[in-house]
């Protein structure tokens, strides 16, 4: 099972960086950062399966297409967000880590606002 | 793509600061800073590049 593999590349990289940390402090966060990457490098082919499991359902129920790519965008950017705001943290920058959560919260939000205003409109319509 | 990526950035790391310390007992301060500086600058860009893999593989992924 591969889950073995990725958390001995983790407990890995935090032996590593507890070494590095006392010769070379700057150096111990880059590899904390690096190995955080290199698990999730890993994870990519098993979310592919499930991204292509989840598109297959989405076509046998009939749901528009549009809407599942929306969902899709809003997880990807959700994501990025966080790892780089959990990046920033790390190497002990907090503030930028909250301004990165805040500017990925209103990206979403604006890539929400089509579905939102399409609700609306199938409301209005259904509205004597 | 795993282990080994992580044991060369942190090998060039502790050889950099082994590095300064040899240079600053040849007493040549100078060049001690600037070694440290070349060491640091190539780990930032052997992360630069996995960062980089990364986000691709995300933008590619979830079609951004």
């Amino acid at each position: 099972m591969d889950i073995f593999k990725i958390v001995g590349v983790g407990i890995i990289t935090a032996i590593t960086a507890l070494i590095v940390k006392q010769i070379k402090p700057e150096v111990s966060v880059i590899i904390t950062i690096s190995g955080g990457i290199v698990m999730l490098l890993m994870l990519v082919e098993s979310l592919t399966n499930i991204f292509g499991a989840f598109n297959s359902i989405v076509e046998k129920s009939g749901l528009s297409s549009g809407l599942f790519s929306t969902i899709l965008k809003i997880i990807g950017v959700g994501y990025i967000t966080e790892f780089s705001a959990n990046l920033c943290s790390d190497a002990g920058a907090s503030s930028i880590a909250d301004k990165i959560l805040l500017s990925g919260k209103i990206i979403i939000l604006v890539l929400a606002l089509p579905i939102v205003s399409n609700i609306i409109d199938i409301i209005s319509g259904l509205l004597p | 793509m795993g282990v080994e990526i992580i044991f060369k950035i942190a090998a060039v790391g502790i050889i950099t600061a082994v590095v300064n310390q040899v240079l600053k007992h040849a007493n040549k301060e100078e060049i001690a800073t600037l070694t440290t500086l070349a060491g640091l600058i190539v780990v930032l860009l052997m992360v630069l590049n996995l960062i980089g893999t990364l986000f691709d593989t995300v933008r590619t992924m979830f079609n951004l």
